[in-house]
């Protein structure tokens, strides 16, 4: 890795330093917040409680949402390709489709599978087709949010480029609220991990309300979106 | 264009704006129905606890960071370089352009994309790199219908194009880029993604601005809803990122609160579409990510509120609550300030940013009605800023006859004698001019009172007498 | 209970009836009102324009006028948070922070007094008429005082309260704000008055002088058959087994 420049830093800070009147490079340690309303939100709901508000508040972001299991995931994520048109369909790289069973679904002429080897083919592939297919990482009750953790394989495209983003769930990934997933980013830095380059947090298709606040679905990014939550516990 | 709107003095521009009948309705309707939907998603979500809670939460997380602002930029800037980006601190919007553009020419970039950003607006970015010959294509909506609109000026810091309504944007799209549909918002918007849709795949460079940065990771958090933002920054080559240096957060759990305060406050929405985490990794083959990563921390005067009494104003997390409540900006609109940031925290700011020559009356564009300190989601009292902002500018003007003024009829009269005397000589003064109980046309002072409404006559009695005469004073 | 009352000088001057009928309502309910003498202007307009040397006078003679006072009630919501304001505004002058916390900390606005210290929400009143209550933004957002007119209001005999579409927004008094921004706060007393209008009331009630005077001289400039009154006046009104 090459590490990057910085510049002027030292006689920006010391600015700042003497505006604030004081000394600079001292240890800062965190306080104790005297105020944490984060925790407290949905803290002792279960797993299904957790869905349901998953569920509600996806729909609430006109979002389309489908229950499955395991066993029928396959036949659920056909369905919800037919549903929205089929045509081509977009898929990370990811070891996880496999053990979900859908292997088989994903192999076919229309479908394709991010491959680094075939450099920007992937992005006009990506910027043709109608579905892009991903797992998500987390999902958030508190507002139907999925979240990436984009990489070269789960790639940016995927979520943003189609006309539908399609996501697959897991109930078992459902926490209550954005706050659980970033106290898992922030261990993950505490431990000296890199993070992924993107961290994207998803709700719904893209939307504007820019002219006469006037709320219009689908903008740059998706048009449609499906979260489809599958039992996996 | 920078900071500033427009050339013309501030009253000019007051009354600009009043003669603007669909500008204002258009802000009363704007208003109205942001009011609604904020108090929906804070204090009306029970999901969420007490809203009250996530204030003073989002309180004590600005201060703190701000109290250790050279500490946590620090730490930012050496995360996000030791990661493979560049940091530029730019201690003016002159630095920070000039910078932007040895990038761009390095680059010998061509087209380049941005998502809002009010922080590239008040450095005059785009007329930076137009300079050097680069296209520049704003793909947020309303930036989008701002710049093909001549390059009109922002009106709010989250919807900039506030002020016009969908008929003005059709017959805009149509005189300057062809367009032929109705004014319909959703086929408004579907040309809007078919005219950017190529652009976000040519550009070479993509400009964001910043709603906060991490500093234990040196993660650039995106908040938006069109997804240009994800356009913006996944396609190009190089990412450009601007941040007023206050715009950060310690770690990621304080980004956490400071997301929901900003989607709640701000729209109205439990979290936005897209709240987009950049970090710079740029060693892996990905084909979607910019191979280049530039943060350039901008100071641009307001290290001048650090250590002062208006060091919460860089508190301020660009929500535009207070916009939305306050009733100045109610009437007048955004341009009328004369600066990109609008409303109370725009009257707060500027003069922090831009001096009291320039701005140096905006402060008194509030009623001090408070509704704005109210609305504050980090608890910015920023109707008490605007008096300190008075008190500066008084010490600096003099303002003796407005002193005078006030003193006249015994308001601010500060000794008791004097203050019996006012009383007492009210009716003697005022009373020739009373006629059928109030005074329509009073002199001096009370002039531009009695432009608008009338004076009310004194009372009849002494009020001190009257109760004297029950037994029941206390000397 | 002894109580002393601060007029405010916008009473004093020119609504000497709002302030002679809270000092009846307050025997009434068994009160011992007293009037310090040395009370003045409390300062605000010259707090708010900036000038806060001359503010500090004001509190300054303020304080000494009503330290002997164990309850300070005043007809004004936006006097009494000057009043609450006065420990922050002389912070930095010794023994005077002490001063002023102890006057801040027995201030109330009339009706804040009687709801909430007197207990008491049936004045008894009859005042037969549509009216509607203008909600001061110094009331509510810095006295924080939200309930206690209407808890009196609501008892008051033939009076139908009527709602006020965007009862939240300044009436554009402001103090000097009505003078020196005169265009913006024209626009803003007329889009209230239009909101009064729609809510079909005869009466406005109020319970600060500022906003009544702004809101009154603008009807009454436009012609308009709305009276406006100090809320004090309304409940102090026809009261049951007053002589």
């Amino acid at each position: 890795m090459t590490a990057g420049t910085i510049h002027n830093k030292e006689q920006f800070l010391n600015r700042i330093t003497s505006q604030l009147g004081r000394d600079r490079n001292r240890q800062v340690g965190l306080p104790e917040w005297q105020h944490r309303p984060q925790l407290d939100v949905f803290s002792g709901a279960s797993v299904n409680e957790l869905a349901a508000a998953f569920k509600k508040n996806s729909l609430e972001k006109s979002t389309f949402v489908v229950n499955t299991d395991k066993a029928n995931l396959a036949e659920a994520l056909q369905e919800v390709i037919m549903k929205y048109g089929g045509g081509q369909v977009v898929a990370s790289k990811d070891a996880r489709f496999g053990e979900f069973g859908l292997d088989a679904v994903l192999d076919n002429e229309k479908t394709h599978i991010w491959d680094t080897n075939r450099g920007q083919e992937n992005i006009e592939i990506a910027k043709k087709a109608n579905i892009g297919l991903f797992i998500s990482d987390a999902a958030l009750a508190e507002s139907g949010t999925i979240v990436q953790f984009n990489d070269k394989d789960i790639a940016r495209s995927i979520s943003l480029l189609p006309t539908v983003y399609v996501a697959i769930v897991p109930k078992s990934t459902i926490v209550p609220r954005m706050t659980q997933v970033v106290q898992a980013v922030h261990q993950s830095v505490e431990e000296g991990n890199n993070l992924a380059t993107c961290i994207n947090f998803i709700s719904g298709p893209s939307n504007s309300a820019d002219i006469e606040m006037n709320i219009v679905i689908g903008v740059h990014g998706p048009v449609e979106a499906v979260h489809v939550i599958v039992e996996d516990l | 264009m920078a900071m500033k709107i427009g050339e013309k003095p501030f009253f000019d521009r007051v009354d600009d704006a009043l003669e603007d009948g669909f500008m204002r309705n258009a802000m009363a309707k704007a208003q109205d129905g942001l009011r609604g939907r904020k108090l929906n998603a804070t204090v009306g979500d029970e999901q969420i606890g007490d809203w009250e809670e996530w204030r003073s939460a989002g309180e004590e997380i600005r201060r703190h960071t701000l109290e250790n602002l050279d500490y946590y930029l620090d730490q930012l800037s050496e995360n996000f370089a030791r990661l493979g980006g560049h940091v530029y601190f730019a201690e003016t919007a002159e630095d920070a352009t000039r910078y932007i553009q040895e990038v761009a020419k390095k680059k010998n970039a061509k087209k380049v994309t941005k998502a809002k950003s009010m922080v590239t607006e008040e450095i005059g970015l785009n007329e930076a790199l137009e300079e050097i010959g680069c296209e520049v294509y704003e793909t947020d909506l309303a930036e989008y219908i701002l710049q093909i609109d001549d390059h009109d000026r922002p009106s709010h810091i989250v919807v900039p194009s506030l002020h016009k309504n969908k008929e003005q944007i059709r017959d805009t799209f149509r005189d300057k880029a062809n367009y032929t549909g109705t004014e319909e918002p959703r086929e408004l918007t579907a040309f809007a993604r078919s005219q950017l849709r190529e652009t976000f795949m040519e550009a070479d460079i993509g400009v964001t601005g910043c709603n906060f940065a991490v500093a234990e990771s040196g993660t650039i958090s995106l908040v938006t809803n069109e997804g240009n933002a994800n356009m913006v920054t996944t396609f190009p080559e190089t990412q450009i990122t601007v941040m007023g240096m206050e715009r950060l957060v310690p770690t990621w759990n304080e980004l956490d609160v400071m997301i929901n305060l900003l989607s709640r406050s701000a729209v109205g929405q439990k979290i936005t579409t897209y709240v987009t985490n950049l970090t710079p990794q740029l060693e892996e083959d990905s084909i979607d990510a910019p191979k280049e990563f530039h943060l350039i921390i901008l100071d641009a005067g307001r290290s001048n509120a650090l250590g002062t009494e208006f060091q919460s104003a860089l508190h301020c997390i660009r929500c535009a609550a207070c916009v939305n409540v306050c009733p100045v900006y109610r009437h007048i609109g955004g341009h009328a300030y004369g600066s990109i940031y609008q409303g109370p925290i725009g009257a707060v700011l500027s003069p922090i940013l831009g001096g009291y020559e320039e701005y140096g009356e905006l402060p008194y564009a509030s009623s001090l009605c408070a509704a704005c300190t109210e609305a504050c989601p980090v608890k910015i009292p920023l109707h008490e800023h605007l008096i300190k902002h008075r008190e500066n500018y008084v010490e600096k003007k003099g303002m003796t006859g407005e002193k005078m003024a006030i003193k006249t009829f015994g308001i601010g009269a500060s000794s008791p004698a004097l203050f019996k005397l006012a009383v007492k000589g009210m009716p003697a003064i005022l009373g020739p001019l009373v006629k059928d109980n109030s005074i329509t046309s009073g002199p001096g002072p009370m002039k531009l009172w009695t432009s608008v409404r009338e004076f009310p006559a004194p009372g009849k009695d002494n009020f001190r007498n009257w109760f004297n005469d029950r037994g029941k004073g206390r000397e | 209970m002894k109580v002393s009352l601060f007029i405010t000088c916008l009473s004093e001057m020119f609504y000497q009836n709002a302030a002679k009928d809270v000092v009846e309502i307050l025997e009434r309910l068994d009160c011992e009102v007293d009037f310090p003498k040395g009370q003045i202007c409390c300062g605000q307009p010259a707090y708010n324009s900036g000038y806060r040397k001359d503010a500090k006078k004001a509190a300054k003679q303020m304080i000494a006028s009503f330290e002997a006072s164990e309850y300070i009630v005043t007809p004004s919501g936006s006097c009494a948070a000057m009043f609450k304001e006065y420990p922050q505004l002389l912070k930095d002058e010794g023994e005077w922070y002490g001063r002023a916390k102890k006057i801040a900390d027995k201030t109330y606005e009339f009706t804040q007094f009687v709801v909430n210290i007197l207990k008491v929400e049936d004045l008894g009143a009859t005042y037969p008429a549509k009216a509607t209550y203008h909600t001061s933004c110094h009331m509510t957002r810095l006295l924080h005082e939200k309930e206690a007119p209407f808890r009196l209001l609501k008892n008051v005999r033939g009076l139908e309260l009527l709602p006020l579409q965007n009862n939240y927004d300044c009436c554009g008094f402001g103090g000097t704000f009505a003078v020196k921004m005169a265009p913006i706060s024209e626009q803003m007393v007329d889009e209230k008055i239009r909101h009064i209008e729609e809510s079909t009331a005869n009466v406005l009630i109020a319970a600060d002088n500022g906003c009544m005077m702004n809101i009154k001289g603008r009807i009454d400039r436009k012609g308009k058959p709305i009276e406006v009154k100090h809320i004090a006046q309304i409940l102090n009104t026809r009261v049951e087994g007053r002589v």
